[in-house]
């Protein structure tokens, strides 16, 4: 359930609560746009001849670059409060690599009411085209309730 | 991203010692960087919901980023866990010192691990976000 604006209406969230998914496609030229623009040019994400001698077998995705699509789905969701209150902590299960498509996926797994804030956990997950898990992560926001 | 004069040496991997303090960084979140930044990610649809402000992974990103100049890893280094909380909303044109020190650093047969800390401030010294990255390098 979610406003006109896309963000979850903090009346209905409930434990067990689906946040909307969020699906990017991976591509090499994302990857490079990405370095350009965080200034981050390891070679195992650009360098396409140096990524196939290496354990990877090929170039991956930047591991920030997974992460700002899972902040994209609780910002969605959750608007400003994800913003300025979000706690996130995310392990890399798996590399995303170009070609790949990959969603992230999240739900609500306890919500805590105290002094008119709801403190909202939830667990999130980024899957590959295959079901491989890329990353795996617990994030915790507080939303007036 | 506009730097404010961080090019120094690079320190490398083997230097470092856990408790080890970076020199502090600083860079501002103007608009034409964050607009850069969506368009990397592909996340027009944030663009609204942010409001005029910048999203905190490109905060964290931009941090790391002009940290990677004052380190110097091993090519094939890669990012194996990350944690995140941010303190408050940071709008665009924000300057943000950044304060990085080394939390641990492990060598196996195999596998160099290091755990960065990260402490970002806005230009009145407010802590905007904080985060802790573990990297995994080629022994």
């Amino acid at each position: 359930m979610s406003s006109l604006d896309g963000e979850i209406v903090p009346a209905e969230i409930h434990e067990g609560m689906t946040l909307p998914s969020v699906a990017k496609h991976i591509t090499q030229e994302g990857i490079n746009l990405y370095a350009e623009a965080s200034g981050d040019f390891n070679p195992i994400h650009i360098d396409e001849s140096f990524a196939a001698q290496t354990p990877l077998g090929g170039t991956i995705a930047h591991g920030m670059l997974i992460l700002a699509y899972l902040s994209e789905m609780m910002t969605l969701a959750f608007g400003k409060s994800w913003l300025a209150n979000g706690r996130l902590a995310a392990r890399f299960k798996a590399p995303a690599r170009p070609g790949d498509t990959v969603t992230v996926t999240g739900n609500i797994n306890s919500i805590e009411d105290k002094d008119g804030i709801s403190h909202i956990r939830c667990s999130l997950e980024c899957r590959n085209q295959k079901d491989e898990t890329i990353v795996v992560g617990d994030a915790m926001v507080n939303v007036s309730s | 991203m506009t730097d404010k004069n961080n090019k120094r040496a690079a320190i490398s991997y083997e230097d470092l010692v856990p408790g080890y303090e970076f020199p502090p960084v600083s860079y501002e979140l103007d608009a034409s960087t964050v607009s850069g930044y969506l368009k990397a990610v592909d996340s027009p649809g944030e663009i609204e919901v942010l409001g005029g402000f910048v999203p905190p992974l490109a905060i964290a990103a931009y941090a790391m980023a002009a940290m990677g100049g004052l380190l110097s890893l091993p090519p094939g280094a890669i990012h194996a866990s990350q944690e995140f909380e941010f303190f408050k909303l940071v709008p665009i044109g924000t300057v943000i010192h950044c304060q990085t020190k080394v939390a641990r650093k492990l060598a196996r047969a195999k596998m160099h691990m290091l755990v960065l800390e990260l402490n970002i401030f806005d230009q009145n010294k407010k802590e905007v976000q904080s985060g802790k990255a573990t990297i995994i390098l080629p022994a």
